[in-house]
């Protein structure tokens, strides 16, 4: 059996992204995940600084890319993101096959 | 390797850390650093410039010594990392590549200020986050006073708020809110507010103060001191009458010369991470690397990030 190459990507659903960016946030910037709503800008409602986006960004690369090989966020995109609502219509745009035209 | 005499001084350092028996790696890009007979060298081709954007270019220049550095640490291969390169990167690939101790908001920067005669005092946070909260003031207070304890022996380390008044009604927001909560904290030694006049004197050991501030701290008082320094050598050769009091008085005044030189105290230490990091001045010399490495390890070995995961845990 020829070893493994290739990992096949695993969908993730809208729901199942909106929890980790919830929970990420929560543990990086000291909050109550539930807290964290759509709409809530990083900046001017949840507090972030620079350093806490990075790590935010770094966190999501982490783990949405054990199961999906090469997911990337790239800095000029990070500074379009203001809201939790935002970065879930990036990551899930992203996580599209490339066949359904998502960006980058 | 990074640093305003690197890799000359770094290696100089890194040359007499191995030469008291202390183990070092150097990692950067080998035509650089040039041949080092038996100190391993860990190849990293990229370079995070002294005015690179911190964040972004520990994301974009994965392969820098900076980072690669930090992985080391991360991955058990090093107990400690230190550089004198761009401080702000230094402790955004921390922060990227060690992670935050649990239940830590933010690390901090926690620089020994060089008291004549006394222990040195820990000023933190030296220029790690511009804007705090009274509640992470308060857990740079606990790892300040563990950091205390651990590295210069304190056993009950004094911590003072750095305010513009000892009375708790003065200062700002910030410092009220912090000295109320700070009044609140068990296991620390909070002794109240301090002034900025009170960091190079015996009277506190910890001054714990917001990012801002304490970078405005620490480089008013190395440019005083600097000054002051300059002023002292510029009277003294003024004529000969002078040079020849000079002759009497530079040897009782060069231990304390020695103890004010920022390459004597080792570097500031970045509290609040899954693993030890020091940072040195831009213009490090190989005294100041010795040092840090000899610091460094003894701070690896009476194990330091424990002592401080433990200061902020639950009680």
């Amino acid at each position: 059996m020829p070893a493994e190459t290739h990992v096949e990507r695993t969908p993730f659903s809208r729901d199942e992204v909106i929890a980790l960016i919830r929970d990420q946030l929560g543990e990086i910037l000291e909050i109550d995940p539930d807290s964290v709503e759509l709409t809530s800008a990083f900046v001017d409602d949840l507090g972030a600084d620079p350093m806490a986006l990075f790590e935010f960004v770094e966190a999501l690369e982490g783990e949405l890319g054990e199961r999906s090989v090469g997911f990337h966020i790239d800095d000029e995109d990070m500074q379009e993101l203001t809201t939790v609502g935002d970065a879930v219509d990036y990551v899930m745009a992203k996580l599209r096959p490339a066949s359904s035209g998502g960006p980058g | 390797m990074g640093g305003d005499k690197a890799p000359s001084e770094i290696v100089a350092g890194a040359r007499q850390a191995m030469d008291e028996g202390l183990s070092v790696v150097l990692v950067g890009r080998p035509d650089a650093i040039g041949d080092v007979g038996d100190i391993r060298v860990v190849e990293a081709t990229e370079v995070i410039a002294m005015d690179d954007e911190p964040g972004k270019a520990v994301r974009t220049k994965k392969d820098s010594s900076l980072v690669r550095t930090m992985e080391l640490v991360r991955d058990g291969k090093a107990c400690a990392a230190f550089s004198a390169g761009n401080t702000g990167a230094g402790m955004a690939s921390a922060l990227l590549r060690l992670g935050r101790l649990e239940g830590v908001a933010r690390p901090a920067i926690a620089t020994p200020i060089p008291v004549p005669g006394a222990t040195p005092t820990l000023l933190l946070d030296a220029g790690a986050n511009a804007e705090c909260s009274a509640e992470w003031l308060v857990q740079f207070a606990q790892m300040g006073a563990a950091f205390s304890r651990v590295r210069f022996g304190i056993d009950n380390p004094r911590v003072g708020l750095l305010s513009i008044g000892e009375e708790e009604t003065k200062g700002s927001p910030l410092v009220k809110d912090t000295h109320k909560l700070l009044k609140l904290t068990t296991g620390i030694n909070f002794i109240g507010n301090v002034e900025g006049r009170d960091i190079l004197t015996d009277d506190v050991d910890v001054v714990v103060t917001d990012g801002f501030t304490g970078n405005v701290a620490l480089k008013t008082l190395e440019g005083a001191m600097k000054f002051l320094i300059g002023k002292v050598f510029e009277a003294i050769m003024t004529d000969d009458d002078t040079k020849a009091a000079g002759n009497v008085l530079l040897p009782a005044l060069a231990p304390t010369a020695d103890a004010l030189d920022p390459d004597s105290t080792g570097g500031a230490a970045l509290v609040g991470l899954k693993g030890l990091a020091l940072i040195g001045h831009g213009s490090s010399s190989a005294k100041a690397v010795v040092n840090a490495v000899r610091i460094a390890h003894e701070l690896a070995a009476a194990k330091v990030v424990d002592a401080l995961a433990a200061s902020v845990a639950p009680r």
